[in-house]
């Protein structure tokens, strides 16, 4: 019996972590993909998903409070990350006079677009914390013996494992997924090709965008959203990115998962260094194999 | 030309300023020189040298630590000493962390500074008991140069005597600095910058030239950081957050990075609009953004490469 | 072209430095015209909302006294700047006293920001009204004497009046304990002194799980794991931000909430966020010096009550009171040392001793400076109940308890005091 509740516990252990790892891997993974294709490391990822957070959570209080049944806020979250990413294209204009320049000019001004966005956060939504209070629930919850665990996680978790998998597929199998892989690898060549840069670009850093703002709003029925939690969520996404391999896809899942585990692993056995753990890894990772663990060819 | 005119006006200003009556602005620049210092530091490893540390805030923070150390805990007051101390200090630690990150370049580089920067601010927090935690540890008021002025109260001292004392230290430091820029290790750098294959193959030794110019930034950030801290009385983990380096390097583009009066004017313009504009709006932080996308887009070389547009002809 | 720009650039540069200098040269302090009291408000980050709710109390207290017609006469004026790092906050504080001249400065809520401050208040003669921040370290060992800082009450008291609740209601009821608290000073202390009174009241213990998470950390999934590995009777938790309703989500999502008893020592300052749905009855829920519900509650905590939720769509909690408070304090310590001077305006060092042992009106009650520059005020905590119009907890029955009874006196470590108790 011992055995078998020990065994509960550390799926539960797990589980936490699978589930932080899910929304990790949605952040990393638009930071992937605008590093892959247009080789800018955007800081401003963070941002991404607290709007998505904030955005998921004015959305379904709007649609519960015209009626909504409670089981469809889902769809609604993913709507509202959705139309953030309408933002995309945007932003990215904002971003195109540097792209020939040097990446340190990029990183700059990606961190221009975390210091705005934070105000433009704090404009719209105030500071206090925002919260969906009773749908976490909605979906019920898992018993198994003694562990219980909200079935919202669990869809948490095989949303980030479709969105991988609809990833992979979408890298591997369609046309315009081709064109980012050939792109990501030469982008010269790609050019040379006929591939029109611009609406490549304006399309991959949307998508970027997407998967951010997604994250966020999938998150938001098990937490609240606060001001700055963007700024917090960006170190642990340049872990999953450093782990994986910068512009690798596989990477940020195994990154994520890596990440994800750790510490949930290390708040269950040494919680002095929760905080550390995670900077102990990057520098390892860095030293040890620096281009990670699915490092890509780049150009 | 017009910049030497205009240094030597700013230079006369800036020593004239504590006798103008303005105590609130003199002490607002007290923060500047600390800053200009280490964005001395920073411009070496940027400008010179091509490499672009998300992380300098962590000898800043080493800086400040030392000086509330050896001030607040162990009693030795002589700012002299504390300064040569945090040199010492800044070099032990930054020839490990150096030797792991200059083997890397650009993103790689920004992104293991950013993460040592963070470890030494989990360090900072966590280990309570020997640094102090969120509370931070007390920096006392040091001796300068062997005299307490215990008569003077802390803004006389602040206005007076520390201005003076860090305008010195600036001074001294861009000196120092000049003579490494157009030594044969300066050229050595800007080689490096452009094409380190190119420099290599000169005999250029790469890994310990870029290892060299880190120890240098991070003795230049540790002695800004020990400046930084003394009119604040606190040295707290916040310095070595990955923002405060962040901030690091806006002020250094502001005030243009490749050329040698870049890092003061960056400092001093930054602390100035940062504090009218944060009395004008709470939403300063997004006016910061916008400026700092405003410098990066359309003017890179940030204000002295405005003022001096001679310069970009030829680099 | 060029030589145009470049004069131009020259020219706005020198005038932004010119411009820049003379808006510090601000005339001395005066005599008459306005009152000038600065303010340091949080206005970023996790300590943003209760910044912003000191802020309310403070302008609560502007705005009625200006209304009745000044302190002596003079009209109150508030100048506002944001407390963020310590290094920027004691930037602020010598811009409101060197530069805007202000008589008084009132604010500050974080523990590092309130350590720099102390000094720098005592450096710059001003004196600083804080709303919070009161810990050990600021208080015996950095200042032990102060002249011009009036601190806030101690950092533990929430902590030690949860602790003795829970030594009268459940004493013999609980063995195995556990913490999550946030990692910095004020997460340790409270932690602390909750173990140090169990042990003062022989309560045989055993601590099975000591959680740190962040300060603001958003997601507590594996820490909700451990503990229910753990299986602790009882958690013990002085988290006070959006931390505080994320866990009991959290917790009650995994089944912790079912069988454990909570101690949430600050909770009360978001209890409009620890909704129904997952907060259990029946825990003790600490509300610091404000409850929004009190039924003994002043026509004054009555009229605060009703402007704060018609104005902000939201119940107010403890830092509109602790702000409100500073004010009314400010003015009750000026009017008393005018009356002892015969009338005019006092000087600084009247006013400061006007400040020692003055007793003023509080949102919530009676509430005075001690002699040692430490506030006195009466705190609020009971067990949470579901009888209410609320889609949230409140508590009943209110108990409310003096820092007569729950903050150590002057002269006395927090530890020797807590040793002395009979019990």
């Amino acid at each position: 019996m011992d055995q078998r509740l020990e065994g509960l516990t550390l799926l539960g252990i797990l589980l936490g972590g699978v589930f932080h790892a899910a929304v990790l891997f949605l952040v990393a993974a638009g930071l992937q993909l605008v590093f892959g294709v247009q080789k800018i490391l955007n800081l401003a990822c963070g941002s991404f998903y607290a709007l998505g957070a904030y955005a998921g959570v004015s959305a379904v209080r709007w649609a519960l409070g015209a009626g909504l049944p409670a089981p469809l806020f889902f769809p609604v979250l993913l709507a509202a990350g959705l139309v953030l990413a309408l933002l995309g294209p945007v932003i990215e204009r904002l971003l195109r006079p540097i792209y020939g320049r040097d990446e340190s000019f990029q990183l700059l001004l990606t961190f221009a677009l975390v210091l705005m966005f934070e105000d433009v956060i704090r404009f719209f939504w105030g500071t206090a914390p925002h919260q969906l209070g009773n749908v976490y629930l909605a979906y019920g919850q898992v018993r198994v013996g003694g562990l219980t665990v909200p079935t919202y996680n669990l869809v948490v978790i095989g949303c980030g494992a479709a969105i991988a998998g609809g990833m992979g597929w979408f890298l591997a199998r369609t046309r315009f997924g081709r064109v980012l892989r050939a792109t990501a690898e030469n982008r010269e060549m790609a050019e040379a090709m006929g591939i029109d840069m611009t609406r490549v670009y304006a399309r991959v850093f949307t998508l970027g965008m997407a998967l951010g703002t997604v994250g966020g709003a999938l998150v938001i029925p098990a937490t609240a959203a606060v001001n700055e939690m963007g700024i917090d969520l960006i170190v642990e996404a340049f872990a999953v990115v450093v782990i994986g391999g910068l512009g690798s896809m596989r990477g940020a899942f195994v990154g994520a998962l890596i990440v994800g585990v750790m510490k949930a692993v290390a708040i269950a056995t040494w919680p002095e260094v929760e905080m550390l753990a995670i900077y102990v890894i990057v520098i390892a990772v860095l030293v040890l194999r620096p281009a990670g663990l699915f490092a890509r060819a780049t150009a | 030309m017009i910049v030497r005119a205009l240094g030597v006006a700013a230079a006369a200003a800036l020593l004239l300023l504590p006798l103008a009556g303005f105590p609130y602005t003199t002490t607002l620049l007290l923060p500047a020189f600390g800053y200009a210092v280490a964005l001395l530091g920073l411009n070496l490893l940027f400008g010179s040298t091509g490499l672009l540390s998300f992380g300098h805030a962590l000898f800043v923070a080493l800086g400040g630590y030392t000086a509330a150390a050896l001030t607040g805990r162990l009693g030795v007051r002589s700012l002299e000493v504390v300064l040569i101390t945090a040199v010492v200090i800044a070099a032990v630690v930054a020839v490990p962390v150096g030797l792991l990150c200059v083997r890397y370049v650009k993103i790689y580089f920004g992104m293991l500074t950013l993460a040592f920067g963070m470890l030494f601010y989990s360090f900072l927090y966590k280990f309570y008991a020997l640094t102090g935690g969120d509370e931070g540890m007390r920096v006392l008021r040091p001796v300068l140069l062997g005299q307490p002025l215990a008569q003077l109260d802390t803004v006389a001292f602040l206005t007076g005597p520390f201005y003076y004392y860090a305008l010195g230290v600036l001074a001294v430091a861009m000196v120092v600095m000049r003579r490494l820029v157009t030594s044969p290790f300066g050229l050595s750098l800007r080689s490096i910058r452009e094409n380190a294959d190119k420099a290599e193959s000169l005999g250029i030794s790469v890994p310990r030239h870029r290892l060299a110019a880190f120890v240098v930034a991070a003795i230049f950030g540790a002695v800004g950081g020990v400046l930084l801290v003394v009119p604040t009385g606190l040295a707290d983990p916040l310095l070595a957050y990955w923002t405060h380096s962040g901030n690091l390097v806006f002020m250094l583009l502001l005030g243009g990075f490749e050329h040698f009066l870049g890092p003061v004017l960056g400092a001093v313009v930054f602390i100035l609009l940062q504090d009218s504009v944060m009395s004008v709006t709470s939403y300063w932080r997004f006016v910061f953004g916008a400026i700092l996308a405003v410098v990066v887009i359309f003017f890179p070389r940030g204000l002295m490469g405005l003022l001096d547009a001679r310069r970009t002809a030829t680099s | 072209m060029r030589l145009t720009r470049r004069r131009f650039l020259k020219l706005s540069g020198a005038g932004a430095v010119t411009v820049a200098v003379p808006l510090h040269g601000a005339p001395a302090r005066a005599q008459s015209g306005p009152v000038r009291l600065g303010i340091l408000a949080a206005k970023a980050g996790v300590l943003a909302p209760v910044g912003e709710s000191g802020l309310r109390g403070v302008q609560f207290a502007t705005d009625r006294i200006n209304a009745a017609g000044g302190i002596l006469g003079r009209k109150l004026e508030l100048i506002v700047e944001e407390e963020s790092s310590p290094k920027d906050t004691v930037e602020r504080f010598r811009k409101l006293a060197l530069s805007d001249k202000v008589d008084a400065v009132s604010g500050a809520i974080s523990t590092g920001v309130g350590l720099a401050l102390g000094p720098a208040a005592e450096e710059m003669k001003t004196i600083w009204l804080a709303w919070d921040a009161t810990t050990q370290k600021g208080v015996e060992e950095s200042m032990p004497k102060p002249k011009y800082s009036f601190r806030s009450t101690d950092n533990e008291c929430e902590a030690v009046m949860a602790s003795m609740l829970t030594a009268r209601h459940w004493k013999g009821k609980f063995k195995t304990v556990a913490g999550i608290n946030p990692d910095y000073s004020y997460g340790r202390d409270n932690w602390a002194a909750f173990l140090a009174i169990m042990k003062k009241h022989g309560i045989e213990l055993q601590v099975v799980s000591e959680l740190w998470p962040k300060l603001g950390a958003t997601d507590f999934t594996s820490h909700v794991a451990t503990l229910a590995q753990a299986k602790p009777d009882l958690v013990f938790s002085c988290f006070w931000a959006g931390d505080t309703p994320i866990f009991m989500k959290q917790a009650h999502a995994a089944g912790l909430t079912k069988t454990t008893k909570f101690v949430l020592t600050t909770g009360g300052g978001v209890h409009e966020s620890l909704k129904k749905d997952f907060t259990p009855e029946a825990a003790i829920l600490g509300y610091n010096c404000f409850y929004f519900e009190n039924p003994k509650a002043s026509a004054l905590a009555k009229e605060f009550t009703r402007w704060h939720a018609e104005k902000f769509k939201e119940w107010p909690n403890y830092e509109s009171d602790h702000g409100y408070f500073t004010v009314v304090a400010f003015k009750a310590a000026i009017e008393r040392a005018a009356k002892a001077g015969g009338g005019k305006w006092p000087t600084q060092d009247a006013i400061i001793q006007g400040l020692e042992g003055v007793e003023a009106e509080s949102l919530s009650g009676p509430r005075r400076y001690r002699e040692d520059h430490i506030m006195e005020a009466t705190f609020f905590q009971g067990f949470t109940t579901y009888r209410n119009r609320y889609d949230f907890v409140t508590i009943d029955p209110l108990e409310s308890m003096s820092t007569k009874q729950i903050q150590k006196p002057s002269g006395v470590g927090l530890y020797d005091w807590i040793n002395g108790w009979k019990v």
